[in-house]
């Protein structure tokens, strides 16, 4: 459809305070044409779903620099499933550890973009699941 | 003529050429990590305008820019630090026994996130936070357990944290009948870098925060002279996303803001100020870093003696924790995380430091393992003993090359301190203008890594071809169930009459706008919990009492 | 018969609305029926208009404004409107972070919206939004925009009490004279007003406002001028009773609201005209022969601009 854009989520879970990296994604996402809605740190599950909802976004972004990132995405996955929002496709990003990645996918987590990722593969992830062309990529 | 190579020839060659290429050494930036141009050399003519005795001075004399004692590390050496904080504070104290083992001179412990935010171990929503990252440690008892036989008026303990700690330490002494006028340790007071490196407005509103620290400042000084201040805490600040001049001149702006309200409430900057040590970063660029612990320490000693009016000694000459930089540590081939850490303890050392905590290896990966710990601790035992790197002060100083950078540091970091003054530093803070300048930082390093303008080893060139991760730290978590089913039982055992008065006489005082730290340490006497002592003065500001707004507070105020 | 779209939202069902919503800023012309469906039933929700130039504090007023509301036990919803980057069209909509505690509150409904550099389309994609809302049954709707440009003006005239933002500062005070903003203004909050010289920019404010009301009778509104300082909870219950003053003035004088609910109506149609007139003709792909002859007509000056326009609407 003519004017549609991709709306991206992105925030933050716990109490975690390292958003420099979601930050800078904001800006870059922003720069590719992507519409973030930026929720920033400290979120609850039930928060960032009800933002989700009222929002309408396309893709859920999170970003971790704490160990902590199995059980927030769990929580956070199961609540979705309970809200009936689970067809919104989650990715994280920050300092995943690559041997979580299996446990991730099978929880349900869509695109995992640790250390070393690179904005091609997060545009790309992006356009591919949600069927939308970004017009500046 | 050449018949042309055959096909599996030039893939020989194409192989040879990239390998030549990823082993090679070159130049690949002019300009420093921060940004600052520089030229293929220096002379005379671009320090013609520095004179020796007004702008430099020895050793040990103002402005101290080059160093703050005459005899540097042959009078003081510098004090190698280990920072341990993590689960329970039973595990945290198994650290420090270990950490004493390896050689640590001093102790430092580092708290929880949760315990950071004063947000309780038992949140609803949060608990599996709780001992990640740092030591958890909601309430008075707690502390106890984890410095069990250590006297907090001899021991010098430093805690890297901000919210809470203060009035925790000062509660425990005055329950163990200690007189608080000897306590000793330090911990950092600083809310504002707090709110600035991401704990936001919603865990600490820029007003309240700030008064807070001059709260703090203000009752140390008075009842516990010998405690010491790391004010203002840039590291975070810095690691945040911010240049090396960003680092003076947002640090400058916070230090000239607190000493500018605690005489406001008739105190003079020389009650304070020998009190204080700058919490600083050693970031990768080496000779920019020493430029920068030059410039600190000048344009310090002169907003002391110009600006604040001190007349002593101690006021003006800066001493300096640091702590190298998490940041510049990477998660690719993380063994290269070594060299890097070495080099930036050595720029911190010719920097002129008093003391250096050098960042494990795996930082980027996980909590410190015990091996990681050793190594940080020997890579300074080799600065100390092999390289030669305590001999002499000021070593790199009268370099035309380090002269010329110091000047050009401080007069960025002048600039920078002039416009956020000129916004006022709260509202530059409130209104997004500095998390703005954060956000710029962070997204220029990132385009020019993107565009390889900027290279990071194993990142975005020279990618690795045999890295294994190291074994991550693993913690047992059954001592840190028991320590939050421990606290829930605490929490249900308490004189609940006595905790209810000291919470409503702290939020009386708090809603009054009136120094609350007095009120904050009675409460916690009367184990009070960091979340119930925080809330109650969360709520008597205006806010809700949890900031994740999963929990109601368990006492009632009165109705403002 | 009426339509399913519309009876989800009717029904308060948030996804509905928020696909709802989305559809609109898209531009889907098959949701015409639902509008349709949903505008009949509309126009009984408070609407409070918030802009103000950047860093003024509005999602920080607003987020404040959210909390008092919700202690009296009223169910709010906002749409916050930010621009876009002109150079990628995406967009950096962070309004939510100062209103994140009202996340977990199911009586608070928020909605970001980015500009998009529509010509006129955003006061038309916004209207429709707000119209979807006040369908659902709100007790009270904010639409909070930066103070930029005449886009976001447009947008302020679909509310019924508009809240002109400023800081202490001289220089905003001239800013807002010169945008034009001060005639769609009911309410100018000094925020901020804990720093600087609050006082003297509450005068400034005073002297423009009367400059332009002195002239009318003496049933205008006069339009005051409250001291905040969002971030410090204070004046946000004296700024709430003039909200209510200025509604409370407009149903005691019918005249002035019916006067404003034409204004309103007149706004909305002519932007669905301009839309009409720019998909005919505007959009390179929506030219036709006929367009593109007359066209060349002018070019070889067989006929002038202005009686080809002529022409091509009377077609």
């Amino acid at each position: 459809m003519i004017g549609e854009k991709i709306r991206c989520l992105l925030a933050m879970l716990g109490t975690d305070v390292h958003s420099k990296g979601i930050r800078t994604l904001a800006q870059l996402l922003r720069d590719r044409g992507v519409e973030v809605i930026y929720l920033g740190e400290h979120n609850t599950a039930d928060g960032l779903i009800n933002a989700l909802i009222a929002e309408d976004a396309d893709v859920v972004g999170l970003s971790y620099s704490t160990a902590t990132y199995l059980h927030y995405t769990r929580d956070l996955l199961v609540k979705m499933k309970a809200a009936g929002v689970d067809d919104v496709p989650v990715m994280l990003g920050g300092l995943i550890h690559a041997d979580d990645e299996p446990e991730l996918r099978e929880m349900g987590v869509k695109g995992i973009f640790g250390p070393g990722s690179s904005m091609t593969q997060i545009v790309a992830f992006l356009q591919d699941v949600t069927g939308k062309t970004l017009t500046a990529p | 003529m050449n018949a042309p190579p055959k096909p599996d020839e030039t893939q020989r060659a194409a192989d040879i050429a990239a390998h030549l290429e990823d082993v090679s050494v070159k130049l690949s930036r002019t300009a420093t990590w921060s940004g600052i141009e520089t030229q293929p050399s220096y002379g005379p003519e671009d320090i013609r305008d520095t004179d020796y005795a007004r702008d430099l001075g020895n050793p040990g004399e103002y402005p101290y820019t080059r160093g703050a004692y005459s005899q540097m590390y042959r009078s003081r050496m510098w004090t190698l630090r280990n920072i341990v904080g993590y689960g329970s504070p039973e595990d945290t104290r198994d650290g420090i026994e270990n950490a004493i083992r390896m050689g640590t001179a001093g102790i430092n412990i580092v708290l929880d996130t949760l315990s950071q935010e004063a947000i309780d171990a038992d949140h609803p929503v949060l608990s599996a936070d709780a001992g990640q990252e740092g030591c958890s440690l909601p309430m008075v008892a707690d502390f106890e357990i984890l410095l069990k036989g250590i006297d907090v008026t001899r021991q010098d303990i430093a805690w890297h944290s901000t919210m809470m700690t203060y009035p925790m330490v000062v509660a425990m002494a005055l329950r163990q009948g200690k007189d608080i006028s000897k306590l000793q340790g330090s911990h950092m007071p600083d809310h504002l870098q707090l709110r600035l490196a991401g704990w936001s407005e919603a865990i600490v509103p820029a007003g309240l925060g700030h008064r807070t620290t001059v709260d703090c400042v203000e009752y140390s000084a008075k009842n516990s002279p010998k405690w010491a201040l790391g004010c203002p805490q840039a590291y975070d600040i810095r690691e945040r996303g911010m240049s090396a001049a960003g680092e003076i001149a947002i640090g400058m702006a916070i230090i000239n803001q607190t000493f500018g309200d605690l005489i406001a409430r008739g105190m003079h900057v020389d009650q304070v100020a020998p009190s204080m040590a700058w919490v600083s970063t050693s970031d990768i660029d080496f000779f920019e870093e020493i430029a920068k612990f030059r410039a600190l320490r000048r344009v310090w000693a002169r907003t002391m003696k110009e600006r604040f009016g001190s007349v002593d000694a101690r006021s003006q000459r800066l001493r300096l924790a640091c702590h190298t930089s998490g940041r510049s540590l990477v998660y690719q081939q993380p063994l290269n995380n070594l060299s890097r850490a070495a080099v930036q303890t050595l720029a911190a050392l010719l920097g002129g430091v008093q003391s250096v905590e050098t960042c494990t290896y795996d930082e980027p990966i996980c909590i410190p393992t015990e091996e990681a710990r050793e190594l940080a601790t020997r890579t300074q035992q080799i600065l100390a003993n092999e390289i030669g790197a305590a001999r002499t002060a000021d070593p790199l100083g009268g370099s035309y090359y380090i002269e010329k950078l110091t000047n050009d540091v401080e007069a960025e970091a002048l600039a920078m301190l002039a416009k956020i003054e000129g916004i006022g530093l709260i509202k530059a803070i409130e209104d997004g203008t500095i998390e703005g300048m954060m956000d710029e930082y962070n997204y220029r390093h990132q385009q020019e890594l993107d565009s390889q303008q900027r290279i990071v080893v194993g990142v975005n060139k020279y990618l690795p071809k045999n890295s294994t991760l190291p074994k991550r730290f693993s913690l047992d978590p059954g001592r840190m169930t028991s320590h939050i089913q421990r606290f829930k039982e605490r929490k249900a055992g308490r004189d609940m009459s006595v905790l209810r008065s000291k919470i409503d006489a702290l939020y009386q005082v708090a809603h009054r706008r009136e120094n609350s730290h007095q009120a904050m340490i009675d409460a916690l006497v009367a184990d009070g919990t960091t979340g119930e002592v925080w809330g109650t003065v969360r709520a008597a500001n205006g806010l809700p009492y949890d900031p994740f707004r999963a929990i109601e507070s368990p006492f009632q105020y009165p109705k403002p | 018969m009426s339509d399913a779209i519309a009876d989800a939202v009717r029904r308060g069902e948030l996804r509905s609305v928020a696909r709802l919503i989305t559809r609109i800023e898209a531009g889907d012309p098959t949701i015409a029926a639902t509008l349709r469906d949903l505008h009949a039933a509309a126009g009984n929700t408070p609407i409070i208009g918030i802009t103000g130039p950047p860093g003024a504090g509005k999602s920080t007023l607003v987020d404040q404004m959210l909390a008092r509301y919700r202690a009296n036990g009223e169910r709010v919803a906002v749409l916050a409107v930010d621009p876009s980057s002109p150079f990628s069209g995406g967009a950096i909509l962070g309004d939510r972070v100062r209103m994140n505690r009202h996340n977990t509150d199911r009586g608070v409904f928020i909605r970001s919206m980015a500009a998009r550099g529509r010509l006129g389309g955003l006061a038309q994609a916004a209207a429709d939004a707000l119209v979807v809302l006040d369908a659902m049954g709100w007790d009270r709707i904010l639409v909070e925009t930066v103070g930029v440009g005449q886009n976001e003006i447009d947008v302020l005239r679909h509310a019924d009490t508009v809240l002109i933002v400023q800081t202490p500062a001289g220089g905003d005070t001239v800013q807002a004279v010169k945008a034009g903003i001060l005639e769609v203004g009911d309410l100018f909050v000094v925020n901020k007003a804990d720093t600087g010289s609050a006082d003297r920019t509450v005068s400034a404010l005073r002297e423009a406002i009367e400059f332009r009301t002195h002239a009318l009778g003496a049933d205008a509104w006069h339009p005051p001028v409250p001291k905040t300082a969002a971030t410090d909870n204070q004046g946000i219950a004296e700024l709430l009773t003039a909200i209510d003053a200025h509604r409370r003035h407009l149903q005691d004088h019918p005249e002035q609201l019916a006067l404003r609910r034409r204004a309103q109506a007149r706004a909305r149609v002519t932007e669905h005209l301009a839309e009409i007139l720019r998909s005919r003709y505007l959009q390179p792909t929506n030219r036709s022969e006929r367009f593109e002859a007359i066209i060349d007509e002018v070019v070889a000056r067989r006929c002038d601009p202005s009686s080809a326009a002529a022409r091509l609407l009377h077609d």
